[in-house]
């Protein structure tokens, strides 16, 4: 809304000289927000952002109020005089509202003998500077009016409407109009229209037909001033894909009263520009009135909601200023709500009024007076911040990935149809083809991020994500928290001198990150189990058991996608569950007592076959061991001349331990031989 | 006598200068002090010697020998030292060279903002919770007073499943959940992503972040609100941050204000806030006569671009280890 100062200037009588130039801080302190201010010469006109709930904003005199209620000025309204001649406007035209429920009110007034021209150069003027376009002296006045007041207005040539009148009907199906800008619409079924006995000539509050429109040779105008239906306004515009300064203001919801003063304002200044006479009355249609509103104002809610002492006088001195006439004992104030401020509904809404022109700057800041309990963090929360620390830790840095994403992302990192994974939520009404559905995992956000960073040269990439996906379950739609991990490279930086396999990320730099995330945690009894996923290289590969069931999966990214997604290198991959591992997780651990004893220390060596896994052969020590072993490690895995086709050679630290007495190195040398006759047994282990 | 020690002496001195092993020194205390050295049979000797000559020999060779063993303990320390230098500066580093770590990792840069806007909230009080990203119609809109045929409402600006469900367009959404579940006083915040049908450029995104808070309880005031947002603003913007509050307007809230803060020169808009409209707290089972509440939704990404000096919303998303690392 582009308001010019000179404006403004000529509706308030200021108590003091206004400088321009302030109103740029000053207006926004009143809710009007300033987009821009151009000075044109003398004048300023500002750019104005005004907030859905103030229709009178959109025009002058609603903004000139607020100036004066918050400079302390007077508010002068252009006086209306209308000659008015016989015969009366009945006689010659009529109007019918077949849907009073979409059109309140409609006033229509007839201005005849009209000499239709070009309009002054002050009305050319002032419309510029508004952005708006001249065209005749006609169609200009229903502009400045609908700018000074912000009431939309029509006009129509009464002698091209068929049967001399106009009816608010719903369009009806086929129906069809040429629009003031030539384009022909089909009109949707049921849109608010205008009509006269044969035929739409207006869309109801949007724009005029070309049929009808004021033209040089008009003699005889009906002018149109009508509250239509906000919601009714905005259906059909959005439908047909038109935004008018009609448009915009109706469907903020006018006011009925302000009908009737636009129409009589617009008569009046077609008569001063194009000659002609104004007929008798208006054709006003006006069937259920909305009654005038009263809201309750008590200085001691005001005080309670505010935090501030206001003095009664001065409430009711910015009420008065407003529009709004108050009345009452210092305990309650009724209010009477002017037509113009039909957003005021209760009494919070007259708060806002006297807190908005008292000033929100002027009211203190306080902290609240409330005693409570101290801050906390909800338990699922602090979960996952741990699992953040622990990766932070890890040497993972974390990004943020997009919670939308195109279903052909999950083919691509490898996830094959009629996979759970696949069955993604799709968006009703998605606004890019790229973006489309949820995301059921962070696996194809995460490998693009690999896929990004490396043909961009960043080699080494070691990122996670805590992030929610979707899921479409038999119970419904789920939404779940995850953890996702990628990476790539190298996993220890200034690696010189060292073999490739001490730098380069391999499966056991995951898991050791997945580790230090449960060890941070303290979830107790997990697993990771050989088990593989589609999208993983199928020997390097594990799911992470928890309790009685998987929570994730861990792994080499399958080689065909590292390929697919030109990363040039092996890629390791995890996601895990989050609320499983918050539900396990132990927020405080217990203390158990630090050993007195020594600890004695056996290397063991254990050739077992292939298939046998590290942590067979560790469960069965343990089982055969009993309590006083105390840890039991590999720490190195032999395969070559040395041990038999087809074996590996493990080699274990043990650590034995009793806490109560010394063990005696006899009997930990027998407890190894009693180990050993285990593995022969439950392994085929062979020792060396 | 007297020049025989005296010479021995210096030549003991002048070989046990010479000696530049430990090996040989230990052959000088051999070959003087040893059990045939040459000062022990000059000791010996002594006994041969008349009596008025004994004292004064005895005692010029025992000073002989003390000396010797004090030079030979000193010069072999100071070879053991040499040696042992010689042997260390064979394993001199390049201190030049990279050092071998794991990777450092870091927080994403609005991750960081998240954490610190928490535990600023979580020191003012206020409980940190979370909320779902799936919402429905139900707590999105109506409970937050926005009508069915509210602009706010247009399809064109939401992400929707179906009739009834879309991606949540704040945060708001969740104080309603909460309100819902509890009974006051009440103080919460969450922060968290929220879905717009926004096309992506340098300052829009789909998917953007939120902090939504409220407090609700018997005398909670406007100037509650403009107090702990001022509080909020300088713990993450700096003691200097000033914020301003301009009346807006919301459905939820009346009075309703928007929050900016001075940044750098210049205003910088983050939020909207308000007194929550008595029939929100009425729709949420709250009695509003009993009850007041104040709420606040403030962005997240914006802010944190200017309070980092990031010119494009995308770099957050794109994950750029250069650009990650950055912070």
């Amino acid at each position: 809304m582009r308001v010019p100062w000179s404006w403004i200037a000529e509706l308030v009588e200021f108590p003091t000289p206004q400088d321009p130039a302030a109103w740029e801080e000053r207006f926004p302190m009143l809710g009007l927000g300033v987009e821009s201010v151009d000075r044109t010469g003398d004048d300023w006109v500002f750019e104005l952002e005004t907030t859905t709930n103030r229709p009178d904003w959109l025009g002058v005199v609603g903004v000139a109020r607020e100036v004066a209620a918050a400079c302390g000025g007077r508010l002068r309204l252009p006086a209306v005089e209308l000659l008015e001649s016989d015969p009366p406007a009945r006689e010659v035209a009529w109007v019918e509202v077949l849907q009073p429920g979409l059109c309140h009110r409609y006033v229509g007034r007839v201005v005849v003998d009209v000499q239709v021209g070009p309009s002054p150069a002050w009305m050319v003027d002032r419309l510029e500077r508004c952005g708006l376009r001249s065209v005749n002296n006609v169609v200009d006045v229903t502009n400045y009016v609908m700018l000074e007041t912000g009431q939309p207005l029509h006009a129509f040539d009464l002698d091209r409407l068929a049967g001399g009148g106009v009816v608010v009907r719903r369009a009806r199906a086929g129906e069809r109009l040429v629009t003031l800008d030539g384009q022909e619409r089909a009109l949707p079924e049921g849109a608010l229209v205008i009509a006269d006995r044969e035929r739409v000539v207006a869309l109801g509050g949007i724009l005029g037909g070309q049929d009808t429109e004021i033209r040089p040779q008009t003699r005889r105008v009906l002018l149109e001033s009508a509250w239509f239906h906000p919601v009714a306004v905005r259906r059909t515009a959005r439908a047909l894909g038109i935004r008018t300064e009609g448009s915009t203001r109706h469907e903020r919801g006018g006011d009925p009263e302000r009908a009737c003063s636009a129409a009589a304002r617009a008569a009046q200044l077609v008569q001063q520009l194009a000659g002609g006479r104004v007929l008798r009355g208006e054709l006003d249609v006006y069937p259920d009135p909305e009654p005038a509103r009263q809201v309750t104002l008590r200085p001691q809610r005001l005080r309670h909601v505010l935090g501030v002492e206001i003095p009664e006088p001065e409430v009711e001195d910015v009420l008065r200023r407003l529009g709004f006439a108050p009345r009452g004992d210092g305990t309650r104030w009724v209010v009477a709500v002017p037509s113009h401020r039909r957003d005021v509904e209760r009494e919070e809404d007259l708060i806002e009024e006297v807190a908005r022109i008292w000033g929100y700057d002027r009211i203190p800041q306080t902290l609240p007076v409330d005693v409570m309990a101290a801050g906390a963090v909800s338990p699922d929360l602090v979960a996952e911040r741990r699992v953040r620390e622990a990766l932070l830790r890890a040497g993972l840095t974390e990004v943020l990935t997009l919670t939308l994403l195109h279903p052909g992302e999950l083919e691509a990192v490898g996830i094959p149809e009629g996979h759970p994974l696949r069955d993604a939520i799709p968006l009703r009404n998605p606004l890019t083809r790229d973006h489309t559905h949820l995301r059921t995992t962070l696996l194809p956000s995460l490998v693009e991020v690999l896929r990004t960073n490396r043909v961009r040269g960043n080699l080494d990439v070691h990122v996670f994500e805590i992030g929610r996906v979707f899921r479409n379950s038999s119970a419904g739609w789920e939404e779940r928290k995850v953890v996702g991990i990628a990476r790539i490279g190298r996993a220890l930086e200034g690696g010189w001198n060292l073999p490739p396999e001490a730098v380069e990320t391999s499966f056991y730099h995951l898991k050791g990150t997945v580790e230090a995330v449960l060890e941070a945690l303290h979830v107790p009894g997990w697993d990771l189990r050989p088990e593989g996923q589609p999208w993983l290289h199928p020997y390097r590969a594990a799911s992470l058991w928890l309790g009685t069931g998987p929570v994730g999966w861990v792994g080499e990214l399958h080689p065909d996608v590292c390929e697919r997604f030109d990363l040039h290198g092996r890629a390791y991959v995890a996601e895990l569950e989050l609320e499983p591992l918050a539900r396990a997780a132990r927020t405080t651990p217990q203390y158990r007592p630090l050993p007195r004893t020594p600890a004695t220390e056996r290397d063991l060596a254990v050739v077992v076959a292939e298939g046998v896994a590290a942590a067979d052969v560790v469960r069965a020590i343990r089982k055969a061991a009993g309590p006083v072993l105390e840890r039991c490690e590999p720490f190195d895995v032999y395969t070559g001349p040395q041990v038999p086709a087809g074996h590996r050679s493990l080699a274990l630290r043990l650590v034995f331990r009793d806490p109560s007495r010394t063990l005696t190195s006899e009997e930990v040398d027998g407890i190894l031989d009693h180990l050993r006759q285990r593995l022969r047994e439950e392994l085929g282990a062979q020792f060396r | 006598m007297y020049e025989r020690v005296e010479e021995v002496r210096r030549r003991a001195l002048q070989e046990l200068q010479a000696a530049s092993t430990a090996e040989e020194v230990e052959a000088l205390r051999r070959r003087y002090l040893g059990r045939k050295g040459e000062v022990t049979a000059l000791l010996r000797s002594v006994a041969g010697l008349a009596p008025s000559e004994r004292a004064a020999a005895g005692s010029a060779l025992n000073a002989l020998r003390d000396e010797l063993e004090d030079s030979i303990r000193t010069r072999l320390e100071a070879l053991r030292a040499r040696e042992r230098d010689q042997r260390l500066r064979q394993e001199a580093v390049d201190v030049t060279l990279p050092g071998r770590r794991p990777p450092v990792g870091r927080e994403h840069v609005l991750g960081r903002t998240i954490e610190e806007i928490r535990d600023i909230f979580r020191a003012m009080g206020f409980e940190v919770v979370d909320g779902p990203e799936l919402e429905t119609e139900e707590f999105n809109f109506r409970r937050l007073n926005i009508p069915d045929d509210h602009p706010a409402r247009d399809a064109q600006d939401s992400f929707y499943l179906d009739d009834e469900r879309l991606l949540r367009t704040q945060c708001t959404a969740v104080d309603v959940r909460v309100m819902r579940e509890r009974t006051p006083p009440m103080r919460v915040v969450t922060v968290g992503r929220c879905y717009r049908r926004d096309v992506v450029d340098s300052t829009h995104m789909p998917v953007f972040h939120q902090v939504d808070g409220f407090m609700v309880g018997e005398g909670v005031r406007f100037s509650d609100l403009k107090g702990v947002l001022a509080e909020f603003a300088r713990k993450l913007w700096g003691p200097e941050a000033r914020v301003r509050f301009q009346p807006s307007y919301f459905p939820f809230t009346e009075p309703s204000a928007e929050i900016a803060v001075w940044f750098r020169g210049r205003w910088l808009e983050i939020g909207g806030c308000g007194m929550f409209h008595p029939r929100v707290l009425e729709m949420a089972g709250i009695d509003p006569e009993r009850y007041t509440a104040f709420a606040f939704g403030c962005g997240v990404d914006r802010p944190a671009m200017v309070r980092y000096g990031v010119d494009d919303i995308r770099l957050f998303w794109e994950n750029d280890v250069r650009f990650l690392s950055q912070f």
